[in-house]
């Protein structure tokens, strides 16, 4: 029996468009458990990355509530939510979004000393991080404009697993990667989601999504289906076939 | 050509286009920018008008009233020889255009004035009289319908006690006269208490009545034209010098167009060179945030400018529409804020009417304007130009790009890693290193700021609250009493002073004026011991004279003449000269600087002194006016005089007290409106800049709170900084800044106290305000969403 990280209920969210309502997400209801690699698929504008920011207490819902542990998450104050994200979650963005002012190291140990007051610790935490991610000692006292994209969504992810969070989110975190590069971070997800990490990840791509053991399929803001694809595997080709009938069957 | 001339039109246009665009996306900003401009330039307009048109108004009166260059009252003389001997001076005096010269009535007296009173000779002169002058006629500005009574000069009017319709009182040595107030006269050269003569206008009932009670001297006035104005000094020195001469029982009273015209302007004076300073100032200010926003446009719209190039734009002009758009705000900005002088000046005029005593009719005055639109317009364009040059070195790939590869972060401050300081005043702090536009463009306001608020300080502590600072600077010395005595009583007035318990200093303290023989007129002061003055502060360098050869000159006028300690002058009194050696300086500004100090025997090689003033401290609780009044008594006729001076201060010193009250208000007033407008823009800037920061870090688990307190820390490091460095560098520098402001006057070294505790509250006031500020324009913050860095926004 798996144990449930967060869950949801008639979780809706709307936006005001010029005096009109859009209702992106509708009464989704459902659990995400510890351990799992849950991807979040679906077409452009079916609610993906709106889903993701209210799991992850970035937003607000409309309606609904969404609940982490006992605490129900959706009716806390934005306070309340940056404490929340701050000590439960970790983000890796799309754009990476480093700071671009503070070197490599600086960028990672801002979130790090906002939970751990125990700076060596940090520090001692960070280094190995950056070392499992195969960031160079040099390469940690650089500028975010001085690395490569692959090399600053690496420490991207660092940033995000300093806090040992409970929940990773992944918003298309090889967007704006070349193939190879992107590999490497997929590879760097995988190796941390077998370490025990959890991680919801939202992308379009197939080759980032096979990494997951889950896939939810979201349109027009509602969960259409979901795949369990099971432990993530390499080059495994009936992953591959079950993941293609399975988005066959959502209408990707 | 044609064809040319189209082309050229459509390129404007486009241009017009990118202002446009600029603006309508920095509305806040463009706001803010143009505050600052409409101080700028409401200040300098208004310094403009003041130090222009404000004091040719002087000049525009006395052409009106064909007014005199050189007055003289020859107190209790109408004798036709005296007449005649001076109509032939005047005649055989190349510089001599036309004179005039009628009977009149005058005596020393005292008005009740401004709660306190004012102590000078009075000229009464028939109302036709005065009105039908060849020289130095008078107007009337302001008349009731009353037949009978007196027409006083315009300067009293602003006592509300003095008005058409009410009854004034006049004192004249023992006698009160009091007469009903017909109305305000203008009389350019004795229209004021600062004139030395003060001219009042009786009807002819009451002149007559008044010269038959013999209240006042029969004399005569005379009232000279040159051709040389700037002569008026020295021609009147030598003119009273030749009368005395020739009837040494004669001593005339008399002013100058030197003396007057500066007299009259005191406030307007102060009130421009402060102006003028806070102008320049605000101006400063004003281009350091231009700079500072131009530089941060180019960084945000590196995009744009990308685009811009890559569609066929030339740098220059990009330039030329920044131009456009800082220059269509400070036209505006320029516009308002000299339509805003014109508004406020009517109030600032009122103010100065109260110590020129002259009216001012306001109108517009297109050079003050044009200066300052042209002297603004051209520091924005040329602050533009020079913020905005590196758009020619942008790239139209590069910019595209975002300008990353312009980006060089060369050094990584506050290392986190080795940082001991909280995490949220480190990344503040790293925020306050990597600004340095914002912390030049912090500490430029604030050292601006700090010289303001001293200057407030100073002025607050030496003139406002306790004004003998200021009185010892500039009218030299005070006492309780002054009373002018016949020269024969002088031993028995003394025994008098010596045995009463309430005198606790008595000394003697008279002026005279003297003529130093390579220069001009001076105003003699003399004593026989200065050791008993009370401002000992008088001679400024060097030492009082002590013996009879040994004399102390007013120290401008020295540094004009290029006189030394040492060196050796002439001076000549009553047609007698002699030698005397410079021991000291002073600056007291009885005449303006052109002053000296001599022993009463040093003076007495030159002439003999008729009538003694003698200056006495009074204590015991004794009421000045009792005190003065016995003595009166006591010695009847022999005692010329008697003045009150705390009241008399009272009087003449409260315009000042009230301008000095009025110009600290303005510049607090003004400090706050800069500090909040120039923070409100480096705030908004900053937020612009680090929006997307302040994103992650939300994403990252930093509350709002968290982030409105690094960015209001970030500022302090710059605040604190500057504010420190600013007030004391702005405390060893008021003294001499105030010395040049009051340097008309005569001035040349301040030494008033510096109001410490007023100077660290004021630091940390300033500190606390921006501090407030800054939190306050952070609440921005709240608005940032962490969600909108995955929408993009």
């Amino acid at each position: 029996m798996k144990e449930i990280l967060l869950k949801t209920e008639s979780l809706s969210k709307s936006f005001s468009n010029d005096g009109t309502m859009q209702h992106v997400l509708k009464n989704i209801d459902v659990q995400l458990y510890k351990g799992d690699f849950t991807v979040i698929m679906g077409a452009s504008g079916a609610g993906k990355s709106t889903f993701l920011y209210a799991l992850s207490g970035m937003d607000t819902p409309t309606l609904g509530t969404i609940t982490f542990g006992d605490s129900v998450i959706s009716d806390f104050s934005s306070d309340e939510l940056a404490v929340f994200r701050r000590e439960h979650c970790g983000f890796v963005f799309q754009q990476i979004y480093l700071i671009d002012g503070m070197s490599v190291m600086d960028n990672i140990l801002t979130a790090g000393f906002l939970v751990n007051k125990d700076k060596k610790a940090v520090i001692q935490c960070a280094r190995e991080l950056l070392k499992a991610v195969d960031i160079s000692v040099e390469t940690q006292n650089k500028f975010p404009t001085q690395i490569s994209g692959g090399e600053a969504q690496r420490v991207g992810i660092v940033r995000a697993l300093i806090n040992s969070p409970e929940i990773l989110f992944a918003d298309e975190p090889t967007g704006a990667l070349n193939s190879k590069t992107g590999l490497d971070v997929l590879d760097t997800l995988t190796a941390f989601n077998e370490q025990g990490q959890s991680i919801v990840m939202v992308t379009h791509d197939m080759r980032s999504a096979r990494r997951g053991n889950r896939i939810l399929y979201l349109k027009d803001g509602m969960i259409l289906g979901e795949c369990d694809l099971g432990k993530y595997v390499h080059e495994d080709t009936e992953r591959h076939k079950k993941l293609s009938a399975f988005l066959t069957e959502m209408g990707w | 050509m044609k064809e040319n001339s189209k082309k050229c039109g459509k390129s404007v246009y486009s241009q017009f286009l990118i202002a446009r665009c600029n603006l309508c996306k920095a509305k806040a900003q463009t706001a803010a920018i143009v505050v600052l401009i409409l101080v700028a330039a409401f200040m300098l307009n208004l310094w403009l008008m003041l130090s222009t048109d404000y004091k040719k108004n002087f000049d525009r009166y006395h052409d009106k009233l064909n007014a005199e260059h050189v007055t003289l009252a020859i107190e209790g003389h109408r004798d036709a020889k005296i007449k005649e001997f001076i109509s032939e001076t005047l005649e055989k005096n190349a510089n001599m255009s036309q004179y005039y010269m009628s009977d009149v009535l005058t005596s020393y007296g005292t008005l009740a004035y401004n709660g306190g009173e004012v102590n000078m000779e009075f000229v009464f002169i028939e109302k036709e009289e005065a009105q039908n002058r060849l020289v130095g006629s008078t107007e009337i500005v302001e008349e009731g319908e009353a037949e009978s009574g007196i027409y006083l000069p315009m300067i009293y009017g602003i006592d509300d006690n003095i008005a058409v319709g009410k009854t004034i009182e006049l004192t004249m040595g023992d006698h009160v006269v009091s007469y009903p107030i017909c109305g305000f006269l203008n009389s350019v050269m004795t229209g004021s208490h600062n004139c030395s003569l003060c001219a009042f206008m009786l009807t002819s009932d009451l002149y007559q009545e008044l010269e038959e009670k013999g209240f006042a001297f029969k004399s005569t006035l005379v009232s000279i034209r040159l051709k040389d104005k700037t002569e008026s000094e020295d021609f009147e020195a030598r003119l009273k010098d030749e009368i005395s001469s020739k009837y040494p029982s004669v001593h005339p009273t008399s002013n100058s167009y030197e003396l007057v015209s500066t007299s009259r302007y005191i406030s307007q004076m102060i009130c421009a060179g402060i102006v003028s300073v806070m102008a320049f100032l605000v101006t400063l200010i004003s281009l350091v945030v231009i700079v500072s926003n131009v530089i941060n446009y180019i960084q945000e719209n590196m995009r744009q400018l990308g685009v811009l190039k890559a569609i066929g734009y030339k740098s220059r002009q990009i330039i030329f529409a920044l131009m456009l758009q800082f220059l269509g705000i400070t036209v505006i900005a320029v516009v308002v804020g000299v339509g805003l002088s014109y508004c406020l000046f009517p109030a600032i005029n009122e103010m100065m009417i109260s110590q020129t005593g002259i009216p001012y009719t306001i109108r517009f005055l297109p050079l003050p304007f044009a200066v300052t639109i042209l002297f603004l317009g051209g520091a924005v364009a040329f602050s533009v130009w020079l913020s905005s040059r590196r758009i020619k070195k942008i790239e139209p790939v590069i910019a595209l790009r975002q300008g990353i590869q312009t980006h060089n972060f060369k050094h990584n401050h506050i290392p986190l890693t080795k940082s001991h300081v909280p995490l949220n005043f480190a990344l503040a702090l790293k925020t306050t290193l990597s600004g340095l536009k914002q912390n030049i463009t912090i500490c430029i306001t604030m050292f601006v700021l700090s010289i303001a608020l001293v200057f407030s300080g100073l002025m607050i502590k030496n003139v406002i609250i306790d004004m003998q600072p200021f009185v010892d600077l500039v009218m030299g010395e005070m006492a309780d009493s002054c009373i002018n005595i016949n020269a024969e009583i002088e031993d028995e007035f003394l025994k008098e002073m010596k045995e009463r318990d309430c005198v606790s200093n008595c000394y003697l303290f008279t002026m005279e004026e003297v003529r130093h023989m390579e220069g001009v007129a001076l105003r003699a002061t003399l004593s026989d011991d200065f050791s008993k003055v009370n401002n000992q502060d008088m001679c400024i360098k060097g030492h009082f004279p002590q013996y009879d050869n040994e004399a102390v000159i007013g120290a401008k006028y020295a540094r004009e003449k290029g006189l030394e300690v040492g060196d050796e002058i002439t001076l000549t009194a009553d047609g007698h000269e002699a030698k005397y050696i410079i021991s000291g300086f002073t600056q007291i500004s009885n005449n303006f600087g052109k002053d000296c100090l001599l022993t009463r025997s040093g003076y007495e090689r030159m002439g003999e002194l008729q009538a003694l003033s003698y200056y006495i401290n009074i204590t015991n609780g004794k009421d000045i006016d009792i005190f003065n009044e016995e003595i009166s008594k006591q010695f009847e006729d022999r005692v010329n005089d008697s003045i009150n001076q705390l009241s008399l201060l009272n009087g003449a010193a409260s315009v000042y007290v009230a301008l000095m009250e009025i110009i600290v208000i303005a510049i607090l007033v003004l400090s706050v409106v800069v500090i909040t407008f120039v923070l409100y823009l480096l705030a908004r800037t900053l937020l612009n800049n680090k929006k997307q920061d302040y994103g992650i870090l939300k994403a990252l688990g930093f509350t709002t709170k968290q982030l409105i307190l690094q960015t209001a820390v970030s500022f302090m490091p710059a605040v604190i900084l500057s504010a420190v460095v600013g007030l004391i560098v702005s405390s060893l520098i008021i003294n001499p800044l105030t010395a040049l402001f009051l340097g008309g006057l005569g001035i040349v070294k301040c030494t008033f106290a510096l109001p410490v505790g007023f100077i660290i509250a004021a630091g940390v006031g300033l500190v606390v305000l921006a501090f407030g500020i800054a939190s306050f324009l952070s609440l921005r913050i709240r608005k940032i969403a962490p969600r909108a860095l995955l929408l993009g926004e």
